[in-house]
């Protein structure tokens, strides 16, 4: 853990480093002294330099992490609750469930901006749980779901939600609907220092609830009749899992649109050097997702500079095939 | 034209069919139990009966397929391509007359006289055939066609995707249409019917002016249309000579507040921002809209911050008032936020001067009237 946490911090000072125009690493060293010197992070600067380090990319970089933490989270989560190896909120049509939620409240005149606001989150989640409920419907009707009819509830329900989504998009004014296209392809904006300890608060509300839940996972990961033989209490359990995955789904989406498959590529990796307890698992995913956001983020911060492209796309370059992958020569962790 | 795509597309087919054949078989023989690898490519006589019937039933379609389109495609859509004027039957006249014109598309067309009726697929074609006095040739025009008033009284025919029937119905003898959203189905059945297209695609202000030159020629207007594309020519000339003498400011068109989208070259909007006497900061970007950088943006540090405005495209004021944050731009130092009508912006017709005079307004205002360019929102 003690490693992973350094190489978080690594990996966030290199990003630091990297943008549109590069800041030497002495240089991040002197804004960072200038800026505890002077007791303030947000303004009382009128250097440039300051203003792209300490307004645009550390909070855009921290902003990062949130999100890949919670989304890598949530996907161990419902991993063990699914007792299915390739859910996550993006293939299960969580996050578009999430996202038509954040869209209608957009619809709706909600907010203007998809940052900072308080109702976004809140439509989020009811689309997200509307989502895993059905997914947790198919589930239980089932026992265990079939991976393949998982992932045709997942592709049906993202179907069903992208049409929406874009019934929504094409009643918008032209502008609106341009901005939420790049919003849904999964952006990370700076955002004000307010906003981002909101969101803050908010998400680690959400994981520490999360992780309070890990022995519960641990044994519902056995299976449902296994964990009420050992005296866990199974429906209370799964309830307050899956709305804390929708609560921290949909406050993601609602600030970042839809990233996928780092709820599902980044557990997997883990699982494979730290093994399934999820009492190890799940804090590790949460640095991992993180750090692996983080570098996405620059990537596709740099890669075009000095326009950006929206990271999702690179999330989904690396996870897309990694699934594939999964699918094609793993089936046996599948089963 | 000669015929390997089919014979591609045969072998293609067939290598498909003989897959699928291996597929099922090799569940079949999977599911029953065997493990036998060679298996797989057994069949038995009935099986290779059908197997060798069915290739070729498919052979016999595909050969009878590539006939029938080496008689009907070919010469006879070239001799199509050749003949889209009035005048069918002459298509020698589309290359000697002096009414021959070619798009902005490099198609051709014949036009024997004037059309009576024509149809415009974009509201500035519309603007154009107004400003030239074609009130009554124009018999369709496009649901954002709100300009001049009589342009709503008009049949609309639908715009990013018009309807073929209710253009077809209305019987236009010419169709003019912008390279944008412009349906290779729809082209190709004004093609069958007949009725000659004609595709403006305006990059610069110079080809508006050529475009309506090119209209007046085309409807027998050329007076009306030398009229109009001189005094859009004063009106620019008049424009630039004030721009010309301060030094040029940097300019952020903000297309999207969040997140960021601006104007990059390959726009309308990044050439006009040049005419206005501004330097483009996202001019670095390699496509025409990009997602720029808020690093970029802090580092080249915009004078000036320009929203669109109006009906469709707006940048709410709340969101404008986010910029404030950004305190060490020039733009939010000196109060620089400055609102121009998209409408106008955005319509490649003969008001392109207008927003040219807003733009350079926006960036330039001391150098109109004084006391109004303060005020400018």
């Amino acid at each position: 853990m003690g490693i992973l946490a350094f190489t978080a911090m690594a990996v966030c000072v290199i990003c630091l480093h990297f943008g549109a125009q590069p800041i030497a690493y002495g240089e991040i060293l002197r804004v960072f002294i200038d800026a505890i010197s002077r007791k303030e992070i947000d303004g009382g600067t009128s250097d440039v330099v300051d203003v792209i380090l300490l307004q645009v990319r550390l909070p855009r970089i921290l902003l990062g992490f949130l999100v890949g933490c919670s989304l890598a989270s949530v996907g161990v989560a419902l991993q063990a609750l699914l007792r299915n190896p390739l859910a996550d909120p993006y293939v299960l049509g969580v996050s578009s469930g999430a996202a038509l939620g954040a869209a209608v409240g957009v619809l709706l005149g909600a907010g203007t901006t998809f940052l900072a606001e308080t109702t976004l989150p809140v439509c989020g989640f009811a689309g997200g749980l509307l989502a895993l409920v059905i997914v947790y419907r198919m589930a239980a009707s089932y026992e265990q779901l079939p991976i393949h009819s998982l992932l045709l509830t997942g592709v049906i329900l993202n179907a069903i939600f992208s049409a929406l989504i874009m019934f929504i998009t094409s009643i918008l004014e032209p502008n609106r609907s341009y901005g939420m296209m790049a919003w849904l392809m999964g952006t990370l904006t700076a955002p004000t220092y307010g906003g981002l300890v909101g969101l803050a608060v908010y998400l680690s509300i959400g994981l520490v609830l999360l992780f309070v839940q890990m022995r519960a996972l641990n044994v519902l990961a056995l299976g449902e009749e296994v964990a009420r033989t050992l005296g866990v209490d199974t429906e209370r359990a799964k309830r307050s899992i899956f709305i804390l995955a929708a609560l921290v789904t949909g406050a993601v989406v609602s600030v970042s649109g839809m990233i996928g498959f780092i709820g599902m590529v980044v557990p997997h990796a883990v699982r494979l050097v730290t093994g399934a307890d999820h009492r190890l698992l799940l804090p590790a995913s949460a640095l991992v997702g993180g750090t692996f956001l983080m570098g996405s983020d620059t990537i596709a911060r740099t890669m075009i500079s000095p326009a950006e492209i929206p990271v999702g796309i690179i999330t989904a370059l690396a996870g897309g095939p990694f699934f594939v992958y999964l699918l094609l020569w793993r089936k046996d962790r599948l089963a | 034209m000669n015929h390997e795509p089919e014979d591609l597309l045969r072998e293609v087919d067939l290598c498909s069919l003989e897959a699928g054949e291996q597929v099922r078989m090799k569940q079949r023989v999977q599911s029953s139990g065997s493990t036998q690898a060679l298996r797989i490519f057994y069949l038995s006589r009935w099986e290779r009966c059908l197997f060798v019937s069915a290739l070729s039933l498919v052979a016999a379609l595909l050969m009878l397929l590539s006939s029938a389109d080496g008689c009907s495609g070919d010469g006879c859509s070239e001799m199509k391509r050749r003949q889209p004027g009035i005048l069918t039957g002459m298509p020698f006249m589309a290359h000697v007359s002096s009414r021959a014109f070619v798009d902005d598309v490099g198609h051709r067309i014949y036009l024997a006289k004037p059309p009576a009726r024509v149809v415009s697929l974009a509201p500035s074609i519309t603007e154009m055939l107004f400003a030239i006095g074609l009130d009554e040739q124009i018999v369709g025009v496009t649901e954002f066609c709100d300009y001049p008033a009589e342009a709503k009284s008009k049949a609309k025919v639908g715009y990013s995707n018009p309807s073929a029937e209710a253009l077809i119905a209305l019987r236009p003898e010419l169709v003019l249409a912008p390279r944008d959203f412009l349906r290779s189905d729809l082209q190709a059945k004004l093609d069958q019917l007949k009725i000659p297209l004609f595709v403006l695609d305006a990059q610069t202000v110079e080809d508006i002016l050529l475009q309506i030159h090119t209209l007046g020629k085309m409807f027998e207007k050329v007076s009306a249309a030398n009229e109009v594309t001189q005094r859009m020519r004063q009106r620019i000339a008049e424009i630039r000579r004030k721009v010309e003498t301060p030094p040029p400011r940097r300019v952020l068109y903000v297309l999207n507040s969040q997140p960021l989208i601006s104007v990059g070259p390959g726009s309308f909007i990044h050439q006009m921002i040049g005419l206005a006497g501004g330097l483009n900061i996202a001019a670095q970007a390699g496509v025409a809209y990009p997602k720029l950088s808020m690093e970029v943006v802090l580092k080249d540090d915009p004078e000036v911050l320009i929203f669109p405005s109006g009906v469709v495209e707006t940048v709410p004021r709340s969101e404008q008032q986010q910029w404030r944050r950004w305190d060490t731009l020039s733009a939010v130092k000196q109060q620089r936020f400055r609102e121009v009508s998209s409408n106008l912006l955005n319509r490649p017709g003969p008001r392109v001067i207008e927003a040219l005079e807003e733009l350079a307004r926006a960036i330039h205002p001391e150098m109109f009237d004084f006391g109004e360019g303060a005020v400018h929102p």
